[in-house]
This record gives structure tokens, C-alpha cells and sequence, in this order.
């Protein structure tokens, strides 16, 4: 189907219905003025002819009105013009008559057309500048390319219809569908070199889908391509006007799009940078303290061993033991960081009790809790929940571990766990000084410690939480409790239903 | 103890560090150490020294870990302990699925790995003997013969999976077994990859066994791996 096809906007062949109405509002006002003959003037009776005109153009279009004007200087001649149903006219007087008659009424009609014209042009330019302005109001208010993408091929299916696609280009410069009216979308060999040729001339391209080229003011960034549907060709110019000013639209919001893409990723690299850098320079610290205990222990045993006691020997090789178990878990965390922000971490979603995974997670942590009483509240009817047990059961021991090194030794921990709907939500509470005010966020941020003088931790424990309980789609944060301490709470997405178990004596 | 009598061990590790204490904790508690720095070499001893018990390290320059497993296994029954790092779970299992017998995670410590060991040879021993009719731990008691169960001398009601979930991981008391090999055993074949069938099994065994289930004592979560049931 090629572009140069009739248009349905405004008809341009004969306007039967047109026509008709003309030749029934002839009728129409014949009759009137047959009743109302015997008792008004002629002139009347030409008034009551002129305001059918008007009735006609207004209506309709200049031939119909024109057919108006004829018939009813004829109509009039021949009804109301003595001889009476006759053609023929005795006095000379009314051919004067009859001209002004088809003058005025043609001036009439010609003049109601041309405003109705205007009217409708009028209408015309405010619904363009309607639909205009809304794909610019959304278009500004949309962030994130796909969004974008999408806002734009929605605007443009409203007002134009057919079938429309957003092409943009690749890291290798080749296009590909981004977003589309009807996916998934298909290209033809005929299109893909329509479309590569619409973006390396920057020239209108296609013949079955047209490609316009998307240029914004730093160049082309991508093709649009637009298939009318049948016999809704943008023939009219107006019509092929509004689609360049939308393809405008669009191209310059994409561009947009792109520049704060670039800027995010600057952004991110240069965030990233930085956090390295403070990430290595605050670890060679931490790395170096229990180095420094272990070395410095591990020489006395060697070089004064035997004149040492017994006790002394033995509190020696207990830091030994503990700070290497604290370097450890630093190297852990470390390790657990990098590869949760490489995204090496893959999430394997099994169906988990989470009765079981705090007990895991109380398990490893074993002697570290020591006499600390540990309160656990986890309804006996709780669904299961789909996730990773292996970092699920992480996030819950670097969670009671937090708990364990900011409270004293004998304050009391709280785990409880709760089903929403869609939703598990677990918490660990504890009893110690709490959070202090816009901690509550700060606390998930990476290297950030809340208290100086507990700066035992690797600064990288709730970061991790954080990490693996987004990649689950969750969230967690942190409340101060009413009655002082802290809950830290993370929720787990629930979305499909829990599988079933076989019957007890199955 | 005398020296030739305590069991015969062979070392399969890499790094000399490693070899080095373990010389020295495992001499000290009277094994008879014979160490081997390559897979290859480690598969060789093995089978000329025909020891009682193989520790082999995940990590070899020349074999994968799995692969000296494997190898051993074909003829060979005695215990294998694995020696790996943490966060390798698929590794873990992959020995385990193979017939390793248990695994210990680097860093460990050496207590940690002898009462593995320890575990790992009572079960080799106890292939020739008969099991005992009632295995006790804590305050839990199973009367196999008479298929009971009691805690603190009082009889818990066991549905019949139940019953076979629990015998089978007290045949294999202290050491680990993996989702798989449960699933196997105690449903069949065909289920070997519903771990969640286990896991709620799991959970109405500890509430029926244990006396706070979210801090089991019995019935031991290895995460990502499977289940341990304490043996001491």
C-alpha cells in the first residue's frame, strides 16, 4: 500500500448526502412558503428560501450549497412568480429579483462554507496541539529509556493508528525494534535495509512500513517506523505535518533519555571509583589490625615460648585463634561484597521454611551467642517462602550478628517472622542503644559503622543484607523500637502459591 | 597408642601449610599420616597403602577433587573427607552425590575435623558389625527394633515418612547427607529434586523432637547441602 492513497479525513468525491439535503431543504421551504403564500409578502418568501441556504452551507459543502442556491431561484420562479408553474416570468422587474436573490444567497453560502472552514481547521490545530502537547507533557514526565519508548509508541498509535516501532541503534550501530505497538515485533528483510537506510541517509525510507529518521539536536538517534493500517494513509499535509512534529518530539525526549543514561553511568562510574578507593583504603586498615595481633603473638610464642607461663602462652595463642577468625570473616564479607556488586550472585529460589534458616544461622553463629537469651517467634503455619537458603540464611547471621556486637552481652534478641499477603516478613530485634536518627537508612550503606567505638565489624554486613535481599526483590530496613534497641526487618516477595506436600502418611 | 596402630590415613592436599598442621594435629592424636600433594599420586597411594580413611583437598593442581573421589570410589570403600572452601555448596554436593562421606570448609578447625573423622570411621566399622538396636543422643532415644521413639522417656508418635526419615539419618548419625540422598532413600527416586517435600518433613520432626525447633539441636541444617543429624 503505498502512501498516495485516497484519504478519509475530508471526502472529495460527490457528496450525494450533500446533494440531497440540498434538494430536500428546497422542498422543505417550498412548502412552508406554499402555507404561509396567501398571507405575506414576496419578499417573505425569499427570506424563508435564504435561511435554507444558510441551513445548506452550513451543513454542507460549497457544491451542495451552491445546488441550494440555483434550486431555489428556480424553486421560487417557478412556485411563487406569476405565471404560476411556470418558468417564464411576465414582469422584467424580477429578473432583477432573481439575480439578487442568487447573489445573496450565493455570498451567504459561500461566506457560512468558508467559516465553517475555518471552524474546523481551527478545532483541527487545537486537537493537533491537544495531542501534542500531551505526548510532550508525558513524554516529560517519563523516565528510564523503555518508559519513553513506550509513551511514545502509545501517543503516536492514538492519533495515527496503523502499526508503529521505535528503532534504535546498537553498540554496532545496527538497529533493533526497542519498543513497539505489536510485539513481538517482526521485521522484514525489506524493512531491516529500509530502516539501516533510513538512518545512515537520514531520509525518509520504506515502502510497505515507512521509516522516518529520529534527529535530535545531536544527530540521528534512531528510526521510526510506521505502518498505516488500510485507507488511513497521512495523506493530508496537516497530517504528515503532525507526524514529523511528533517524530521531533519523540527524537529529542530519546535523546534525553540517552544523555541521562551517560550521565547516570559517569555517575556510577565515578561512585564506584570512590567507593572503591575508600573500600581499600579502610579494608588495608582493617586487614591490618588482626595481621598486626597475629603477627605480633604468634613471634612472642616463637622467640620467648619457654619463658613465658603457662596462661600467658595460652592468652597468646587465643588472640591468635579469634583474630584470625575475625580476618576471616572480613575476607568473607569482602569476597561476599565484590561478588553480590559484579553480580556474580545468582539467586536459586527453593521453597524454604524460615524456621529452618534461623536455625541454621543460630547454629553457625553457635558460641558467639553464648548465655545471650534468644527469643524466636515464628508461627508454626507460616507458608514457605521461595529463596535462596544459602544467602537468606547469610543475611539472617550478619543480622544477629550486628545485634551481637552493638548490645551487652546479656541483652536479650528477638526473631520473629510474619506472612502478608505476597509477603514474608522477618525481623531481629535486640535491646541495645538503637539507631541514632537518619541512621536508619545510612546503616545499609556500604563501610558505614553506626557507633565509633564498635568499630569491630567490616562496615560491609547489612550492605551484603541489603544486596542479597534486593536481588530476592525485597526490601529491608531499620525502626527504632518504642521502648529502645532496634528491629531490622526485611520482606520476601510470595508470589506464586507454595507447592503442595503430599498428605502426613503419604 | 602405639604407632602402626592407630589408623592410616592419606593426606591428598596441595598446600604445604595445610599438610603441615595437619601432620602435626592428626600425629598428635595418633594417626599414621601419609601425605600426597597430587591427585595422581594420591590415587596411587590409596591404592598400595589401602588406608583407613582418604582426606582430599576440592582444590588439586592436576585432578579435580571430585574426579580423585570418584576414582577412589570405584574400588575402594573407606571413608573420604573433603576438604573445601565455603560458598562452594554445588561443589560440596557434587562430592557428597560422588561418595564422599563428609566435608569439612576451609578455614576449619582441627576439632572440626576429627570428630568427622571420628563419625566417618565408626560408620566404616560398623558396615561389618550390626547396628545397634537403640541410638541415643541428648535426651532423644530410638528404639530401631522396636520402631519408637522417645524424648526425655517419653514416646513421640512418628507418621510412617517420618519414621523413615529419621532411621535413615540415624544409620548415618554425625555425618552429613545431602537433599538428594534423602529424598532417595525415603521417597524414591523419582522425587530426588523436591527438597521441599524434606524440608517440611524436616521442620514437623523438629517440632516434634525438639525442644525449640528455630535452634535445633538434633536435627542439624548443613544450608545449601542438607542434613546432619548430632551424634554426640
Amino acid at each position: 500500500m503505498s502512501l498516495r492513497r485516497t484519504s478519509s479525513v475530508r471526502s472529495r468525491p460527490t457528496d450525494w448526502p450533500g446533494y440531497g439535503l440540498a434538494a430536500a431543504v428546497v422542498v422543505l421551504c417550498t412548502a412552508l412558503s406554499w402555507v404561509i403564500f396567501p398571507y405575506f409578502e414576496l419578499s417573505d418568501i425569499i427570506m424563508v428560501y435564504l435561511l435554507g441556504v444558510v441551513g445548506v452551507s452550513a451543513w454542507t459543502g460549497r457544491a451542495p450549497s451552491l445546488l441550494a442556491s440555483v434550486l431555489t431561484v428556480l424553486a421560487f420562479d417557478f412556485f411563487f412568480v406569476p405565471p404560476y408553474f411556470s418558468f417564464a416570468v411576465l414582469d422584467s422587474q424580477y429578473i432583477v429579483t432573481f439575480s439578487v436573490m442568487l447573489i445573496v444567497a450565493l455570498i451567504i453560502s459561500g461566506l457560512t462554507v468558508r467559516i465553517r472552514g475555518q471552524a474546523e481547521s481551527a478545532s483541527e490545530r487545537e486537537r493537533r496541539t491537544a495531542a501534542l502537547y500531551a505526548l510532550s507533557r508525558e513524554l516529560a514526565g517519563t523516565r528510564g529509556m523503555k518508559d519513553l519508548l513506550d509513551v511514545s509508541v502509545r501517543h503516536l498509535v492514538d492519533v495515527f493508528g496503523g502499526r508503529i516501532a521505535v528503532l534504535l541503534p546498537d553498540a554496532g550501530g545496527r538497529l533493533e525494534p526497542r519498543a513497539a505497538s505489536i510485539a513481538p515485533f517482526q521485521l522484514g528483510p525489506d524493512d531491516v535495509a529500509a530502516s539501516q537506510w533510513a538512518y545512515e541517509r537520514r531520509q525518509i525510507a520504506g515502502r510497505q512500513m515507512r521509516f522516518v529518521p529520529l534527529l535530535a539536536s545531536r544527530g540521528i538517534v534512531g528510526v521510526l517506523g510506521m505502518r498505516p493500517d488500510e485507507g488511513h494513509a497521512l495523506d493530508p499535509p496537516e497530517q504528515q505535518r503532525l507526524f514529523e512534529t511528533f517524530s521531533n518530539q519523540i527524537a529529542l525526549a530519546i535523546e534525553r533519555g540517552l544523555l541521562a543514561e551517560e550521565a547516570q553511568t559517569a555517575q556510577v562510574g565515578i561512585e564506584t571509583e570512590r567507593l572503591r578507593n575508600v573500600l581499600l583504603s579502610s579494608v588495608s586498615h582493617d586487614l591490618r589490625t588482626p595481621l598486626a595481633s597475629i603477627t605480633g603473638s604468634a613471634s612472642s610464642l616463637l622467640e620467648s615460648g619457654d619463658s613465658l607461663d603457662a596462661r600467658t602462652r595460652h592468652e597468646l595463642l587465643q588472640a591468635i585463634h579469634e583474630e584470625a577468625d575475625r580476618l576471616n570473616r572480613l575476607v568473607q564479607d569482602l569476597l561476599e561484597m565484590t561478588r553480590l556488586e559484579s553480580g556474580a550472585v545468582t539467586v536459586r529460589k527453593e521453597w524454604h521454611p524460615v524456621e529452618e534458616l534461623v536455625g541454621a544461622a543460630l547454629g553457625r553463629l553457635g558460641k558467639r551467642i553464648g548465655p545471650r537469651p534468644v527469643l524466636t517467634r515464628i508461627p508454626a503455619d507460616l507458608p514457605l517462602v521461595p529463596l535462596d537458603g544459602v544467602l537468606i540464611e547469610q543475611v539472617l547471621i550478619n543480622l544477629i550478628d550486628n545485634a551481637l556486637k552493638y548490645t551487652p552481652e546479656t541483652s536479650p534478641i528477638e526473631i520473629a517472622a510474619s506472612a502478608d499477603d505476597g509477603s514474608v516478613t522477618v525481623e531481629v530485634a535486640d535491646r541495645g542503644p538503637g539507631l541514632a536518627s537518619g541512621d536508619e537508612r545510612r546503616v545499609f550503606d556500604k563501610l558505614y559503622r553506626g557507633q565509633a567505638e564498635a568499630g569491630r565489624g567490616s562496615g560491609l554486613g547489612l550492605a551484603i543484607c541489603r544486596g542479597i535481599v534486593e536481588a530476592h526483590g525485597g526490601r529491608i530496613w531499620a525502626e527504632n523500637r518504642s521502648q529502645g534497641g532496634v528491629t531490622f526487618r526485611f520482606t520476601l516477595p510470595v508470589k506464586e502459591t507454595p507447592p503442595s506436600i503430599p498428605p502426613t502418611d503419604g | 597408642m602405639v604407632d602402626n596402630q592407630g589408623p592410616l590415613v592419606v593426606l591428598i592436599e596441595d598446600e604445604p601449610q595445610i599438610r603441615r598442621f595437619l601432620r602435626a594435629a592428626l600425629g598428635a592424636q595418633g594417626y599414621r599420616l601419609v601425605e600426597s600433594t597430587t591427585g595422581e599420586d594420591g590415587l596411587a597411594q590409596a591404592a598400595t597403602r589401602q588406608p583407613d580413611l582418604v582426606i582430599v583437598d576440592l582444590g588439586l593442581p592436576d585432578l579435580d577433587g571430585v574426579e580423585v573421589i570418584r576414582k577412589l570410589r570405584e574400588w575402594a570403600t573407606m571413608p573420604i573427607i573433603v576438604l573445601s572452601a565455603r560458598g562452594q555448596e554445588r561443589d560440596k554436593i557434587t562430592a557428597l552425590d560422588a561418595g564422599a562421606d563428609d566435608y569439612v570448609s576451609k578455614p576449619f578447625s582441627v576439632g572440626e575435623l576429627l570428630a568427622r573423622m571420628r563419625v566417618a570411621l565408626r560408620h566404616s566399622a560398623s558396615v561389618r558389625e550390626p547396628d545397634e538396636p537403640t541410638f541415643t543422643v541428648g535426651d532423644l532415644k530410638v528404639d530401631l527394633a522396636q520402631r519408637k521413639v522417645f524424648v526425655s522417656g517419653k514416646e513421640v508418635h512418628l507418621t510412617p515418612i517420618e519414621y523413615k526419615l529419621l532411621t535413615m539419618l540415624v544409620r548415618y548419625a554425625g555425618k552429613v547427607l545431602t537433599h538428594r540422598q534423602l529424598l532417595k532413600e525415603v521417597w524414591g527416586p523419582a522425587y530426588a529434586d523436591q527438597a521441599h517435600y524434606l524440608r517440611v518433613y524436616m521442620a514437623q520432626l523438629r517440632r516434634k523432637l525438639e525442644a525449640d525447633p528455630a535452634r535445633p539441636r538434633y536435627l542439624l541444617t548443613e544450608p545449601g547441602v542438607g542434613y546432619r543429624l548430632a551424634s554426640e
